[in-house]
């Protein structure tokens, strides 16, 4: 069954300051959207207001996935019903492992290390890596790769990735993108990539692109968009957002 | 000292049972004169009080030494499910009952377990003079019907562990235990304390390690809820030998835990673990010191604890090194995790240091859960009450990740059975 992911006028105020200022967009299980734009521009924010964040206070609008609005739920229910953020900046969580989380999440406890080991060999993970705490002692590019994994058992009906490619080297970048590209025929799954990069696009095939600026999106296109912002860089967009 | 009032009220005999049931048992008990002269020490220096710096945060108002008895024999007590899972698969366990050894089976070759007279110290100085001060050690001296004496040959490796269970009915006990770990032995020894409702538990304990011993001691109090425990153990550690201490409280009304190391010979090393989770109205006091009287020594302490409800929890841990003593390595490292707003930890790291040439570092944290983990976790889709556990659990994993499997299990069970009944606060 296809799902939906609708963001509609959607405010929001961190620490006491506007940060989005009406953010639309609507997506469908198995796309790839990409939010480009320069540093401030509130892509970020988007993500985290997504999963219910603490100190991220929604002033207006709505996110319905398949119809259920998410705003007034708790972040773990949010997350069971199919979105699930992939960090920039993945927290460690000292005693605690990843199998646990994962169960705990709701995964299927059944096999569940064979799942763990197969598909951190998607992403080039050791997998005695996932025995650690999770996220403790693991590079930057481990980390990310983690979070494919998890991503991989949890399945998510919407992944939001918040500037995976941050960080992390040309195989590692290469790897996170070629696991999202398959999950979105594994299990239809939508992929909405926040990036400053490029480069994440030439693994992972676009099928909108939208360019944020100052709290909205300004203007969405196809992914030759990409090839603009890169001749052109966001000094143009940056008007569209007055 | 705000002692007298305290001392005058143990003195009178007519209004006293415990001193009545005391002097009885004392009088009437092998040993009798040095006993006596421990008492009197006790008398002397009186029961502390809230006013004494090291003992300010015992509830001792609460304690009537009258609502006890000194035993003059093991009171009745029918069994504990904790002891019997704890001891399921074990092949050497003795038992004491309110301190007296009630089962000693046979041991594995090279090991004893005797009674020998309680109120003597191991090593050089005297009973009275390591513990002149102290009023529960005097009492211990004074009262115990004995001390367990397990003595390990020289050179002796015992493979399996030796099970310790001291189970207390619901009077006062006084449990005495020297461990004596001879010449290249080594030894593991897991104990325990269960029972003791509406007791007063205070056992005492030596341990002493001679050239190249090895100990590796767990000891886990899960007394009645309305139990006293006021322990204190002290280790001397000779030449090249190894202490592996684990100290985990989660029952009683009050524990403290003295747990000192006397560093001896050079090489000597000190690891120890105290471990509690205080609910309730519990207060739980942990209390250790380093000595390091000799060079190349090294101690290592690593004390973490979560304190909920209105529980509240003390750690202070006092390294001392002597001048002379080079290249000591001494390490404190205690943590608390503060599960609600009414619960308090406080934290006195004390350095005591007369040398240059040393390695010391403490560090300490007292605060909540993590907010941002938990919305980590969240995010993925672990309800909050399931993230709390988990990180409340793992914030206990580096603990119980070193101790025997049997005690691990069981402490993990203990703890989750403890949160499920308790309101988790974050940040």
């Amino acid at each position: 069954m296809s799902s939906v992911l609708e963001i509609n006028d959607l405010h929001v105020k961190v620490a006491s300051r506007d940060i989005l200022r009406g953010v639309s967009l609507t997506m469908h299980s198995g796309e790839v959207h990409v939010i480009m734009g320069p540093n401030g521009s509130g892509k970020s924010t988007l993500a985290h207001a997504l999963t219910g964040r603490p100190g991220y206070e929604i002033t207006k609008g709505s996110v319905k996935l398949d119809g259920t609005e998410l705003l007034n739920l708790p972040p773990d229910e949010r997350a069971r019903l199919g979105l699930m953020l992939a960090l920039q900046q993945p927290l460690e969580v000292r005693g605690v492992r990843p199998v646990e989380l994962l169960v705990a999440a709701g995964a299927n406890p059944v096999g569940i290390k064979e799942r763990i080991r197969e598909e951190a060999e998607l992403v080039d993970l050791r997998p005695e890596l996932l025995d650690r705490f999770v996220n403790v002692d693991l590079s930057g590019g481990e980390r990310k790769r983690a979070e494919m994994v998890q991503l991989g058992i949890l399945r998510p009906k919407f992944a939001v990735l918040d500037e995976i490619d941050s960080g992390l080297d040309v195989d590692a970048l290469g790897a996170v993108a070629r696991r999202l590209q398959l999950a979105t025929t594994q299990w239809s799954c939508g992929v909405l990539a926040i990036t400053h990069f490029r480069r994440l696009l030439q693994e992972l095939t676009p099928d909108v692109i939208h360019v944020m600026s100052e709290g909205r999106i300004v203007t969405s296109g196809g992914p030759e968009l990409a090839e603009t912002l890169e001749r052109d860089g966001y000094e143009p967009f940056r008007s569209l957002s007055d | 000292m705000g002692r007298a009032v305290t001392l005058e009220k143990v003195q009178k005999p007519h209004m006293s049972t415990f001193f009545d049931s005391a002097t009885t048992y004392i009088e009437s008990t092998p040993g009798a004169a040095e006993r006596l002269a421990l008492w009197n020490a006790f008398r002397s220096v009186g029961l502390p009080t809230v006013s004494d710096e090291v003992w300010r945060y015992a509830p001792l108002s609460q304690l009537t030494l009258d609502s006890f008895q000194v035993p003059t024999s093991p009171g009745s007590f029918p069994s504990s499910a904790l002891s019997d899972k704890l001891t399921k698969n074990a092949s050497f366990v003795i038992r004491t009952i309110d301190g007296f050894l009630t089962d000693s089976p046979s041991l594995p070759s090279g090991v004893t377990a005797t009674v020998v007279s309680s109120g003597v110290s191991l090593g050089e100085r005297s009973f009275l003079d390591r513990y002149g001060d102290d009023a529960f050690a005097l009492l211990n001296g004074a009262s115990s019907p004995g001390t367990l004496e397990i003595r390990v040959a020289a050179k002796v490796h015992v493979e399996e562990p030796i099970f310790l269970v001291h189970a207390a009915s619901n009077s006062s006990s006084f449990p005495s235990v020297h461990v004596c770990v001879e010449v290249g032995a080594h030894i593991d020894i897991i104990e325990c304390f269960v029972g003791g409702r509406g007791s007063l538990v205070v056992p005492l304990s030596e341990y002493e390690l001679a050239d190249n011993a090895s100990l590796n001691l767990a000891t886990y109090q899960q007394l009645n809820a309305t139990a006293w425990h006021v322990a204190r153990s002290t280790a001397l550690l000779h030449r090249d030998s190894r202490l592996h201490q684990s100290v985990i409280g989660l029952g009683s009304h009050y524990n403290r835990s003295r747990n000192d190391a006397e560093f001896l010979g050079t090489g000597a090393e000190n690891e120890l673990r105290t471990t509690f989770l205080g609910s309730g109205e519990q207060v739980h006091d942990f209390r250790s010191h380093q000595l390091h009287k000799i060079g190349r020594t090294r101690s290592t302490l690593l004390s973490k604890g979560a304190v909920s409800d209105h529980s509240r929890s003390v750690y202070t841990g006092l390294i001392e090194i002597e001048n002379g003593a080079r290249r000591t390595d001494a390490r404190q490292t205690n943590h608390n995790l503060l599960l609600s707003s009414t619960a308090h930890a406080d934290t006195v790291p004390n350095l005591d240091i007369r040398e240059n040439d040393v390695v010391c570092a403490h560090a300490s944290s007292v605060g909540p859960l993590d907010e941002m983990q938990r919305w980590y976790l969240e995010s993925r889709g672990v309800p909050r009450d399931e993230a709390e556990r988990l990180m409340i659990q793992g914030f206990f994993n580096e603990m119980t990740d070193s101790l025997p499997g049997e005690v691990a299990h069981l402490v993990e069970l203990e703890v989750g059975k403890i949160l499920a009944s308790t309101h988790v606060v974050a940040s």
